[in-house]
């Protein structure tokens, strides 16, 4: 008696401990983190500031007693399109991930998120920006890829509104990289829809350090706005001095960098305006930006693409949360249903929806300007 | 195009011609005397910069900065030729060992920039101007305007190519030079340390990029990465020259840095294409260079 007692104590224990194993094994759920960490530095810059968010969300995840253990499986792409799709196919094959968020370059998302969507995966692209990386996935039922970054059109379209409003002779310098020959015609599309011309189109290629020749060669056209959609942000301003020349300056959202600032100075770079979804001004973004200094001191540099990056794990963790398992379809559904959303960026509440699988929409990006070392929202 | 831009516009070009002369003179001392270059010449000249900056951060005077820098990199140009050289020329003789050299001085490129990475970061640094505490401080010069780092630059091309003349043909180190690059069996026999002249032209190399990287932070945005492409500019500069000698460089550095100024002001559409395509064209008709003998060479 005594002894069947004791097996059957020893067999509850062993139950429990089983039981208890597969609870913890099914609770947990790597989420797979693909990022341009090294490569060209304007590449890194985006890749660290992205991923810095991503961790800090974890961070709080787990300070808030979310029920379902996440793991990030972080992966560097090198800014490679070959590398990016190799490592897709590794966090589907070898780390069976049931969600991917990344990267920086668009070609690179570009590259792998085929696959994911052809595997059942559900891709959180960020930060890439190139307009298609949704869309032309949209119509597929259903559609895995959804993106928390910036949107080159919404962005591009903001710009060209107030840049045609204010200015009544636009330049325009970019880079000779897929993505600046990309801008560049959005750009010439969307100002001839405003009935604009360009007065001088420059370019220079990816590795160059003057930008003296397209510079002098705008400030002869007399561009009063010269649109800088080049990977170096900083290059235009250099000439500056040399030539006397001050036009203002707008572009890309990676303007609003701290290391932009840094190294372009901040007399030379105030009235420089760029695409922005992050506004200093409110009180989340404010005690986020000190939540970020504290935690990566000046590594932190970017705040908007800090609190993107941030936005699209606390959409991620919330869904793996309510699923509670690694099941990608169910994970995709949850995503593209989440609401509840306290952005730090401007992604509204419930950002999704079968049709728009974009944080970010056109009425929630914005134009920043640089104001006394500070990026604020451009009144206009 | 007119007179004002023009001048604008070549004195940009001189200016980064001129560091592609430094970098691509010392390719070309290393390869007249060993046959060998270092395809981390741009690296060297990255290191250079990075240490200029953190001296600087360091608050430590920027002559002291300066020298200790070019000690630092005269030091890596010694360790460089005994590491990764020099060792590997004893098998020389074998179909691998013979071209080894390439891996490894690509090699210590890739450590110099991952542990430049480990120190500062991947991203772009601003390194401030040299004699100035504003960054939009620049001297007249025709009406064009220039920062002082880049006269000085162009300077010192000019002066080192002019020193260099002078050292390599009038001198009883430069002829030692010129008798191992000719001959080193011979040139040991005639009493000539080779080893130490090997040796000898690594460190002048290198403080040749330590020059460079000294004057280039300000000019440019520095980098990590920035070495390759500084690299292979020197290499076609050094190309273009004939790898023959110093003036050549000098010539064919400001050709290659004009051009691409220029190039960029009449069509910029095309980046890098018009300067490389002007390379090609130069090379193919001229294969040995624009300033070099005719005759084969036949070491």
């Amino acid at each position: 008696m005594k002894t069947a007692f004791k097996r059957s104590i020893w067999q509850v224990a062993l139950a429990s401990a089983f039981i208890t194993c597969a609870a913890t094994s099914l609770a947990q759920v790597k989420v797979g983190v693909i990022q341009g960490l090294s490569g060209p530095p304007a590449i890194v810059d985006f890749g660290e500031s992205y991923l810095q968010g991503i961790k800090l969300a974890l961070k709080d995840y787990q300070a808030a007693g979310g029920k379902t253990k996440i793991e990030l499986v972080v992966y560097d792409d090198e800014a490679n399109p070959q590398r990016a799709v190799s490592l897709a196919q590794r966090l589907i094959q070898n780390d069976k991930v049931p969600v991917v968020i990344g990267t920086v370059s668009s070609g690179n998302v570009l590259a792998m998120a085929p696959i994911l969507q052809k595997a059942g995966i559900p891709l959180m692209a960020g930060p890439g920006i190139a307009t298609n990386i949704t869309t032309q996935f949209i119509n597929e039922k259903p559609s895995y890829i959804f993106r928390c970054s910036m949107v080159e059109k919404f962005q591009i379209d903001q710009m060209l509104d107030w840049g045609a409003k204010t200015f009544k002779r636009i330049g325009l310098v970019h880079s000779t990289t897929g993505y600046g020959n990309f801008a560049a015609k959005e750009i010439q599309e969307g100002l001839k829809k405003r009935g604009v011309e360009l007065v001088a189109i420059e370019a220079a290629a990816p590795g160059v350090n003057d930008l003296t020749p397209q510079m002098v060669k705008l400030r002869d056209a007399k561009a009063e706005l010269v649109l800088n959609f080049h990977e170096s942000f900083e290059l235009p301003f250099r000439p500056m001095p040399r030539i006397n020349y001050k036009p203002v300056v707008a572009g890309n959202w990676g303007l609003s960098s701290q290391k932009v600032l840094e190294i372009v100075g901040k007399d030379a770079i105030e009235g420089t305006v760029m695409g922005q979804a992050l506004d200093v001004g409110t009180a989340r973004a404010k005690s986020f930006d000190e939540r970020m200094q504290k935690e990566y001191g000046k590594d932190y540099r970017w705040p908007v693409v800090t609190s993107l990056g941030y936005d699209a794990a606390q959409i991620v963790f919330k869904a793996v949360n309510q699923v509670g398992k690694a099941d990608p379809e169910a994970i995709r559904n949850a995503i593209e249903n989440i609401s509840g959303i306290e952005a730090v960026s401007a992604t509204p509440a419930k950002p999704f929806s079968p049709t728009d699988h974009e944080c970010l929409d056109y009425e929630n990006v914005f134009l920043g300007v640089w104001k006394n070392g500070v990026v604020t929202r451009l009144k206009y | 195009m007119e007179l004002g831009n023009l001048i604008q516009v070549l004195s940009g070009g001189l200016a980064m011609g001129a560091i592609y002369v430094l970098v691509a003179l010392g390719l070309y001392i290393t390869h007249l005397t060993t046959h060998r270059v270092n395809f981390g010449q741009g690296d060297f000249l990255m290191v250079g910069a990075f240490l200029l900056l953190l001296f600087r951060k360091l608050d430590i005077p920027l002559g002291l900065a300066v020298i200790a820098v070019l000690v630092i990199l005269a030091v890596m140009g010694w360790l460089l030729d005994r590491v990764a050289i020099r060792p590997l020329d004893r098998k020389k003789d074998t179909l691998i060992g013979a071209y080894s050299w390439m891996l490894t001085t690509a090699g210590v490129a890739l450590i110099l920039q991952n542990v430049i990475e480990l120190g500062f970061g991947k991203t772009s640094q601003y390194s401030a101007p040299l004699f100035s505490s504003r960054r939009d401080e620049v001297v007249q010069v025709l009406g064009a305007g220039l920062f002082l780092e880049e006269i000085l630059v162009i300077l010192a091309a000019v002066l080192i190519v002019g020193l260099f003349y002078g050292f390599m043909f009038h001198s009883r180190w430069g002829k030692a030079i010129q008798a191992v690059a000719f001959n080193p069996e011979a040139a040991m026999l005639l009493g000539i340390h080779t080893n130490r002249v090997k040796v000898g032209v690594f460190v002048i190399a290198s403080i040749l990029a330590a020059v460079a990287g000294v004057l280039i932070g300000p000019i440019v945005t520095i980098n990590p990465q920035m070495g390759l492409v500084l690299t292979i500019k020197a290499l076609i500069v050094a190309a273009i020259g004939g790898f023959a000698n110093p003036v050549g460089i000098l010539i064919g550095g400001i050709l290659f840095g004009v051009f691409e100024s220029i190039s960029n002001y009449v069509d910029s559409g095309f980046g890098d294409l018009y300067p490389l395509l002007a390379a090609l064209v130069i090379i193919a008709i001229k294969p040995s260079g624009l300033f070099s003998e005719r005759s084969a060479d036949v070491r």
